[in-house]
C-alpha cells in the first residue's frame, strides 16, 4: 500500500477523529448510566432532600402534637425502617400455655416468670402441686400418695436413665406395653 | 498483514454482510481493540476528563435534570442527551489534542 504521505495524513486526521468522537460517546455513556443509577437508587441524598426533609420534618411535627395516639407516651414514637411505629409495650393477647389465663404479649416474660417457677410464690406453688410434677422428676421412688400401682411400676422400669419427657407421656396413663 | 484481521462472518449474518469487505475504519478499530489500544485510550482519556473536572460538570447535569424530572423518571437515554451537546463542546483543547496525538501515531505505527 504505498499511498502518498499527504493523503495519508488528511485521511489519518479524518480518522482519528471519528475514534475519538467514539471514544467521547462511550465515555458519555458511562457517565450518563452512572448518575442514572445514583438517581434511580436514591443514593444522591440532595436530590430529594429539601422536599424529603420538610416532609419528615412535617410528619415529625404532626406525631408529637397529637395526642390521640395509642400507646403509652407519644414522645416514645420512633419509626422503624418501614415507616411504621409501635406502641412500647406490645399489645396483642393470647393465651398462656402454662395456666391457660389470657396475657398481653408485653406481660408474658414476666407472667411466666411467676407462673412457671422463678419466682418465691411460683415455687411454693410447685411443691404443693399436682401428679404431674412430681411424677416427671422422681427417680423410681414410687410415690403412693397420688399414682395408682400400675403408674409407679412403670415408673420405676423407666427411671433407669430415660429422659423426662418420656417420664411425662407415660405418667399421663397411656401406658404402651412392647 | 496479520491474518486476524480479515474474520470469517459469524454465521447468522445477513448476506449483505458477508458481501461487503471491511471498510477502513472496521479495520482500524479491529486493530486497536485487539492490540489494546483502544481500551489504553478510553482509560486515558477518562482519567484526564476526570482531571479537568469534566466530568464533574456532566455529573452536576444529570443532577439537575433528575431533580426537575423527578429522579424515578429519568432514563439513562434522557441523560446521554442531556449530557452529550454540552459534552462534546466542553472537551479542553489540550486534552482532545493528546488523545487525537495519541490516536494518530498508532495509525502511523500500523503502516497503514
Amino acid at each position: 500500500m504505498a499511498a502518498p504521505n499527504e493523503d495519508n495524513l488528511s485521511s489519518h486526521s479524518q480518522l482519528s477523529s471519528q475514534f475519538f468522537g467514539e471514544l467521547l460517546d462511550s465515555i458519555i455513556v458511562d457517565v450518563a448510566s452512572e448518575c442514572h443509577r445514583i438517581a434511580r437508587l436514591g443514593l444522591d441524598r440532595s436530590l430529594d432532600d429539601e422536599e424529603e426533609e420538610l416532609r419528615l420534618s412535617a410528619q415529625a411535627r404532626a406525631r408529637v402534637a397529637d395526642p390521640s395516639s395509642s400507646g403509652e407516651t407519644t414522645s416514645k414514637y420512633v419509626l422503624d425502617i418501614f415507616g411504621q411505629t409501635h406502641p412500647p409495650v406490645a399489645n396483642e393477647i393470647f393465651e398462656c400455655m402454662n395456666c391457660g389465663r389470657s396475657i398481653m404479649a408485653g406481660r408474658f416474660a414476666p407472667h411466666l416468670e411467676k407462673c412457671m417457677g422463678k419466682g418465691r410464690k411460683a415455687r411454693l406453688k410447685a411443691t404443693r402441686s399436682s401428679t404431674a410434677a412430681q411424677n416427671r422428676y422422681s427417680r423410681g421412688n414410687p410415690l403412693s400418695n397420688h399414682s395408682p400401682s400400675s403408674n409407679s411400676n412403670s415408673m420405676s422400669r423407666l427411671s433407669n436413665g430415660t429422659s423426662h419427657v418420656a417420664g411425662y407421656e407415660y405418667s399421663n396413663g397411656t401406658i404402651e406395653e412392647p | 498483514m496479520r491474518s486476524s484481521v480479515k474474520r470469517p462472518p459469524t454465521p447468522d449474518a445477513e448476506e449483505e454482510e458477508q458481501d461487503r469487505e471491511p471498510t477502513l475504519q472496521e479495520i482500524i478499530n479491529i486493530k486497536l481493540v485487539e492490540s489494546g489500544e483502544k481500551e489504553r485510550l478510553k482509560e486515558l482519556l477518562r482519567e484526564r476528563l476526570v482531571e479537568c473536572g469534566w466530568k464533574d460538570e456532566m455529573k452536576t447535569l444529570c443532577r439537575a435534570f433528575a431533580r426537575k424530572r423527578g429522579r424515578n423518571n429519568v432514563t439513562v437515554d434522557d441523560l446521554v442527551h442531556v449530557i452529550t451537546p454540552k459534552g462534546r463542546a466542553s472537551i479542553p483543547d489540550s486534552v482532545k489534542a493528546e488523545l487525537l496525538q495519541r490516536i494518530r501515531s498508532f495509525l502511523a505505527s500500523t503502516a497503514l
